[in-house]
């Protein structure tokens, strides 16, 4: 009789929010998706083209433009002793500094990290709810997720949206059955499976100063100190990327928080070094 | 747009937008969801196309998505085929903008025992397609008891890249399906767009490789090619990417198909 | 320009004002301008952009007003359905999250807000958090956006986060030093901001609940 009040679309009355917005009844062609795992839903404006309308409204002539938060430099790659996660902290909108204070590490649970690149709500939106479709899998098999399977999980939701002008570019790590893991997952639907990737503004930046000096038998504490230059010597030649580095450490039982370091201290202290002998 | 119209909806039919817009040009996309995509017309095929809540999607289609993009023109795919089997390389670069992200990437999938697919094309759709198109052929094994064969496959792809072609949101790949007849051990590939031409040919190759290539293969492609001679030809071809291709391509991944299956080989 | 693009559908504008959040030991301060403009025309010199949200705590909306009034009564209701569901009031930190969930649900039709949501932790203690128009958000200790934002926030890291300043003790200000700050801060703004100006109205949330001062601010 009142099974209605298990339907939460019904109890919301006829999938209508408080602003009057009309959602569309969660897509599921073949009816049997958990409604777990169904998308989330978005109002869209009544116009017969609102790709072409949210282009406008965030482009760079837009009247009354949109700024969403940008820019970045992001790193992960995997050695011998697990994975290095390092990031800078940078957010801005346009030209202006909204924030040098981003948390560009999103600690999905103990033993899943993503990062954050390019649109910084996309990120943290879909990895929540990533983190949330982790945590039901875990309760429906009493085992941990994959991080192969939660990078895909990632992969297909935001494919979903492919052409909709999602930005995301990510990384998932974490350390599962197989060993230490590492994805690169982006907003096109992209998703690649290696030991090393950098992601965002300064990527290549980056890049340079890793390629140089990775090998897989680093010992933690070079590591460490690898992905901290890495992303410092971005923040220095990219301008969109800077702030604070964090670096991560993923290890058998979980990630463990490394550093967060002030850029600045950090370029001084690394001008002052010798450099290292080049033959 | 009348007054009484909601300030968003989210099922935008062309019905419904033309009333709200008179002026807007005519929409001839269908407004129905987009069917989904699947082996057999009915509600059983295991991979569907994850689609978003389609009515948020937009009604008229998105232009991004229309043409090749630059970088799949990049991609190097080749195939041969030969005496009793084809032999097929892939480029193993995923570059994006001006970085290449990955080395050893494997841009192909096993359809079945003996029929191999090879895709290069805009970034996500590729692996979703192939692995979407892996998924129903493996389907047909189970509900069937048997594979199905080069041909059947590919038409079968070219079908639904053309239904694909005509909705709102067209993947946009380009595949080399080889196999062979496992019982005669005739060997077939076939060269498909992702504007759904398919052709059968002897030897094939997408993207700018093929400015280089297929000259390469006219001159040196008879039928009955042995494996040696076959990767002989190949060796050809690459070297001459090497020497003339700006796309900085060092490694490929080549693979033999044949009666006993799908097997990488270092050449 | 493809002919997809309807220029005549242009559902936003920019009211301009300015608003500003200070988290302290044991209350937090919130604060707006009141003017309300379009392009030169002042419509309102007062129509304030401060809400105060019945859990304790306070919302201040920048950018188009018809959207922070959307969007306020929104989260209001959800306000209401939390205690009616749950029997208390929701927490600074979850309301925190739910804003950031009810922008990004409308991703693709952004509310054209910039808000700043001010209120006390689960220690009792002052926080902040900042927000784009999408839903991203971080906690922080304070904050300045809308039209004169870029001009307030290199203020109130130079006087409250001591930014760059050798021998000074990191702490988070009291009271009075934080109203003073404020206070100069619109000031300063309305000197500067065509879009601030006329009255300043200042909201002062401890664990005894919210007070309100509205001070005047030049109104040329």
């Amino acid at each position: 009789m009142l099974d209605f009040l298990d339907n939460p679309a019904t109890l919301a009355g006829a999938n209508r929010d408080p602003d009057g917005d009309m959602h569309a009844a969660d897509f599921d062609p073949v009816g049997m998706a958990p409604t777990e795992f169904a998308h989330p839903t978005f109002s869209v404006p009544a116009i017969a083209d609102p790709v072409a309308f949210l282009k406008h409204q965030t482009g760079v002539d837009a009247k009354n433009r949109i700024k969403i938060q940008h820019g970045t430099t992001t790193l992960a790659f995997k050695f011998n002793h697990g994975v290095i996660v390092a990031v800078d902290s940078r957010a801005t909108g346009g030209s202006y500094i909204a924030s040098q204070t981003v948390k560009k590490v999103i600690e999905i649970n103990p033993y899943l990290l993503g990062t954050m690149a390019g649109g910084a709500a996309d990120c943290s939106y879909w990895e929540r709810e990533l983190g949330r479709r982790c945590r039901i899998y875990e309760l429906n098999n009493k085992e941990r997720i994959s991080v192969a399977a939660a990078s895909k999980l990632l992969a297909n939701m935001v494919y979903a949206y492919k052409g909709m002008g999602l930005s995301m570019g990510t990384m998932v790590t974490g350390w599962d059955k197989t060993g230490p893991q590492l994805y690169y997952v982006d907003s096109d639907g992209q998703r690649l499976k290696s030991d090393l990737f950098s992601v965002g503004s300064g990527s290549t930046y980056a890049y340079g100063v890793l390629d140089a000096g990775y090998k897989p038998d680093l010992t933690p504490e070079e590591a460490i100190d690898l992905g901290r230059r890495a992303i410092v010597h971005a923040t220095f030649r990219d301008a969109y990327s800077g702030g604070y580095v964090s670096v991560y450490h993923v290890k058998e039982n979980g990630w463990e928080f490394i550093s967060r370091t002030d850029v600045n201290d950090l370029i001084y202290q690394y001008q002052a070094e010798e450099k290292p002998s080049l033959v | 747009m009348p007054a009484t119209a909601p300030a968003t909806t989210t099922t935008t039919s062309p019905a419904a937008v033309k009333s709200m817009f008179p002026q807007a040009k005519s929409l001839s996309m269908a407004s129905s969801a987009k069917p989904a995509l699947s082996l057999q017309a009915d509600t059983k095929s295991v991979a569907t196309r994850s689609i978003a809540p389609e009515s948020i999607k937009s009604t008229t289609s998105t232009s991004t998505q229309q043409s090749l993009t630059a970088r799949a023109l990049f991609e190097v795919l080749l195939g041969i085929t030969g005496k009793d089997f084809v032999l097929t390389a892939s480029d193993d670069t995923c570059a994006r903008g001006i970085v290449v992200q990955k080395r050893g990437e494997d841009k192909s999938r096993a359809l079945n025992k003996n029929n191999l697919m090879l895709f290069t094309g805009e970034a996500g759709d590729t692996t979703q397609f192939a692995e979407y198109i892996q998924c129903n052929t493996q389907l047909y094994r189970i509900r069937n008891g048997m594979d199905l064969s080069t041909r059947a496959v590919s038409s079968y792809v070219r079908k639904e890249l053309a239904t694909s072609l005509r909705s709102r949101h067209p993947y946009t790949v380009n595949l080399l399906i080889g196999g062979v007849d496992p019982k005669t051990g005739t060997p077939e590939l076939y060269w498909l767009d992702y504007l759904s031409s398919c052709v059968k040919l002897n030897y094939a190759a997408h993207g700018y490789a093929s400015y280089f290539c297929m000259s390469t293969m006219d001159r040196y492609w008879k039928p009955e090619l042995s494996v040696e001679e076959a990767i002989s030809l190949l060796k050809k071809c690459l070297a001459e990417l090497k020497v003339r291709f700006i796309g900085n391509l060092p490694n490929f991944v080549v693979k033999i198909t044949d009666k006993d299956g799908i097997r990488e080989i270092e050449i | 320009m493809n002919g997809n693009i309807e220029h005549r559908f242009s559902p936003y504008t920019d009211n301009g004002g300015t608003t500003l959040a200070i988290a302290g030991e044991d209350f937090c301060v919130v604060a707006g301008d009141t003017r309300q403009s379009e392009g030169y025309l002042i419509n309102s010199r007062y129509s304030p952009k401060v809400y105060h949200l019945h859990n304790n705590t306070v919302l201040a909306t920048g950018g188009m007003h018809a959207d922070g009034v959307a969007l306020v009564k929104r989260i209001g209701q959800n306000l209401d359905w939390y205690v009616h569901k749950h029997d208390k009031d929701m927490s600074a930190q979850a309301l925190a999250q739910m804003l950031s969930t009810i922008l990004y649900s409308k991703r693709f039709f952004p509310y054209y807000v910039w808000n700043t949501l001010g209120g006390l932790d689960e220690n009792g203690k002052g926080c902040v958090f900042s927000y784009d128009p999408v839903g991203n958000f971080e906690k922080l200790h304070w904050s300045a956006s809308g039209s004169a934002g870029h001009l307030l926030q290199p203020f109130l890291d130079n006087q409250i986060g001591h930014k760059h300043q050798s021998n000074v003790e990191h702490h988070l200000l009291p009271l009075d030093k934080v109203l003073k700050i404020v206070k100069d801060a619109f000031n300063g703004a309305t000197e500067r901001d065509i879009y601030t100006g006329d009255f300043v109205e200042i909201f002062i949330i401890t664990k005894d609940g919210v007070k309100v001062e509205k001070h005047d601010l030049k109104k040329d």
